[in-house]
């Protein structure tokens, strides 16, 4: 396992958090772990995101959202000299109902990389139920490289270089 | 079932009225919407683009309608989903149309397509699988 060093995750953290209005900002994602080998996510339950009165059952589509998002970013840790990413194609399973108001863990892994192509994994499941995932998920990421690697560019943009 | 009545069912949903979207058009197997953009659905902040996640839900969401536009007492419970990203999805309404392939007793199968300024150049396509029992 390739280790990430302190200041860079310190980085990529903070970047993560600072990207003010949008989706990622307003699921309030937490990044537990981050490695070359893959990222470990925690998402607060969000009333937002659920589908009956009682708002205790999630809507599968944040799932999806949220499958997505961490997929990119454990492709931003484990890819060099990335320029842009955009989704290409994303496969989801929801393997329960996702009924609960625990906050949410989600891992991701990129397990493939090629010049223009990432191959990402990733799996759901609530606080305390790891051996109960709710979703599973798969996608690919279409890359360009470039003189400016995405990381560069956020942190120059962010002031933080 | 009237579009008045969908849309009254879709304001009562807290994940529906975060997403923004209504159902302009309904039919036995056919589900037409318009989602309005919203600072929350941005994906790339630099570029305002959509989250590809919300247009995989914003999908989702109008699939479901489709097939069970009555919003009954048993919804149609999604099993699994394939997209196909084609195009960034930027700053203004998305459109879906989610069309039946097949309902039997107990599956369903939707193919769904979202556009913005003309419908063939789409922004994303859609398969969804649901449970109906």
């Amino acid at each position: 396992m390739t280790r990430i060093p302190q200041q860079k995750m310190d980085q990529i953290a903070q970047l993560w958090n600072a990207r003010g209005e949008g989706l990622i900002t307003h699921m309030a994602l937490d990044i537990q772990k981050v490695s070359t080998e893959g990222v470990l996510v925690r998402m607060p339950f969000n009333s937002d995101f659920c589908v009956d009165s009682d708002q205790t059952l999630l809507h599968g589509g944040i799932l999806t959202a949220l499958l997505d998002s961490v997929f990119g970013l454990a492709n931003f840790i484990a890819i060099e000299g990335v320029s842009t990413m955009a989704t290409l194609d994303l496969r989801v399973d929801y393997l329960r109902p996702a009924h609960s108001r625990a906050d949410i863990f989600v891992r991701a892994h990129c397990y493939r990389q090629t010049r223009h192509i990432a191959f990402n994994s990733g799996s759901i499941w609530f606080d305390g139920h790891e051996d109960e995932e709710i979703a599973r998920g798969a996608a690919t990421f279409a890359l360009t490289r470039g003189e400016t690697s995405l990381y560069e560019a956020m942190l120059e943009g962010k002031g933080l270089k | 079932m009237n579009l008045q009545a969908v849309n009254a069912n879709i304001s009562r949903v807290p994940f529906f009225r975060f997403l923004k979207f209504e159902i302009r058009e309904i039919g036995e197997l056919q589900a037409e919407a318009e989602m309005t953009f919203d600072q929350r659905h941005i994906g790339n902040p630099v570029m305002e683009y959509y989250h590809g996640g919300i247009i995989a839900s914003f999908m989702e969401a109008v699939s479901a309608i489709a097939v069970r536009p009555d919003f009954a007492d048993t919804p149609a419970k999604p099993i699994n989903l394939t997209v196909d990203y084609l195009r960034p999805g930027v700053k203004g309404p998305l459109h879906a149309r989610a069309t039946i392939t097949r309902k039997g007793k107990r599956m369903a199968s939707v193919s769904v397509i979202t556009w913005q300024t003309a419908r063939d150049k789409p922004i994303a396509e859609g398969l969804y699988h649901f449970l109906l029992v």
